[in-house]
């Protein structure tokens, strides 16, 4: 099965034509999922700005990172489940849209931005974790978030302006 | 009503008509405002957080608020920048819009309630409100802001 013949069936499950059709699912659900923008983007950009060495500088990163990252994931979660509905609502429009591809790979990028930070940098952050300026690479690593960030919120808006 | 004039003459604006003519433009605004949402209301989140006692027990929760206070003020005049300039492309349709006005009541209220009750709980001298108060602080300025975030997207729908 091609990914375009999976969108297809996506669009046409029960969820993707109920929130299709639904007056008040899709806003529900799109609200739901810009507003969740505050709790993931908001919080991922709080740990970024420390990294980068932009306020904060009294608290150690990992103190900021661990307290930050239970909200970050409730984000993470709220923001998956929507984005999940919105797809499946319109799953071929979706296929065909630049602005949603832009979106996906800045996802992924920003994804495995996240895990190589985590498993690199951060396995050392004891030895400059007090410190109010960060190694480079856990600069250029929240450099790189924020950007992918900016991104796919600014892919995620355009896709609602774009024609079907 | 007196701000009728006003609206009008914002819908008439030279920015308006910018605006209105180019779609890039527009969306390009709306996502720097969308932007400043993040930085605002991520930052007065983790303050309610705090305040709630979810998460953020081990920093207090005034060194925290002093540490995002600047991007909180950022988020804030990025969206007061940004949001006159939307305004103005849909000036009249906004003015009757009752959504609209609800947004703008929740705004105030929020802003009101941020430089009133929650800096009292966040405050020094006031390090010692009791729990009660400091949950109860925290959820009201989380329900107000979000409320208006809800309000500001249904313009969209209405």
């Amino acid at each position: 099965m091609s990914i375009l013949h999976f969108c297809q069936w996506l669009e046409n499950t029960p969820v993707g034509v109920a929130v299709r059709q639904s007056v008040w699912l899709f806003p529900i659900v799109e609200t739901t999922h810009t507003v969740g923008i505050a709790l993931m983007a908001g919080t991922i950009a709080v740990v970024d700005l420390r990294l980068l060495g932009f306020g904060l500088r009294r608290e150690p990163v990992g103190a900021v990172l661990r307290q930050v990252l239970p909200w970050t994931w409730a984000g993470v979660a709220l923001m998956f489940a929507t984005g999940a509905l919105l797809v499946s609502s319109e799953a071929v429009k979706l296929y065909n849209s630049l602005f949603f591809r832009i979106k996906l790979a800045l996802l992924f990028v920003a994804a495995v931005n996240a895990v190589i930070f985590h498993w690199t940098v951060y396995r050392q952050a004891a030895k400059w974790d007090q410190a109010s300026s960060t190694p480079a690479r856990a600069k250029l690593a929240g450099l790189l978030s924020l950007t992918c960030w900016i991104g796919i919120i600014a892919m995620g808006r355009a896709i609602g302006y774009e024609t079907k | 009503m007196p701000l009728l004039p006003f609206f009008e003459w914002l819908d008439h604006t030279g920015a308006s008509d910018m605006l209105r003519n180019s779609q890039v433009l527009y969306t390009s605004i709306e996502i720097i405002h969308l932007l400043g949402f993040a930085l605002l209301v991520g930052t007065i989140l983790i303050v309610d957080a705090g305040l709630l006692g979810i998460g953020m027990r081990r920093q207090p929760v005034l060194r925290i608020a002093e540490g995002l206070a600047p991007w909180t003020w950022g988020g804030f005049v990025v969206m007061a920048l940004t949001g006159p300039l939307l305004l103005s492309s849909q000036a009249l349709k906004c003015y009757h819009s009752r959504v609209f006005w609800t947004k703008m009541a929740l705004l105030l209220l929020a802003v009101i309630f941020h430089f009133t009750v929650h800096r009292q709980a966040i405050s020094p001298d006031r390090a010692r409100i009791g729990p009660i108060r400091a949950r109860l602080t925290g959820g009201l300025s989380l329900t107000l802001w979000v409320a208006t975030a809800v309000a500001a997207k249904w313009v969209e729908f209405a």
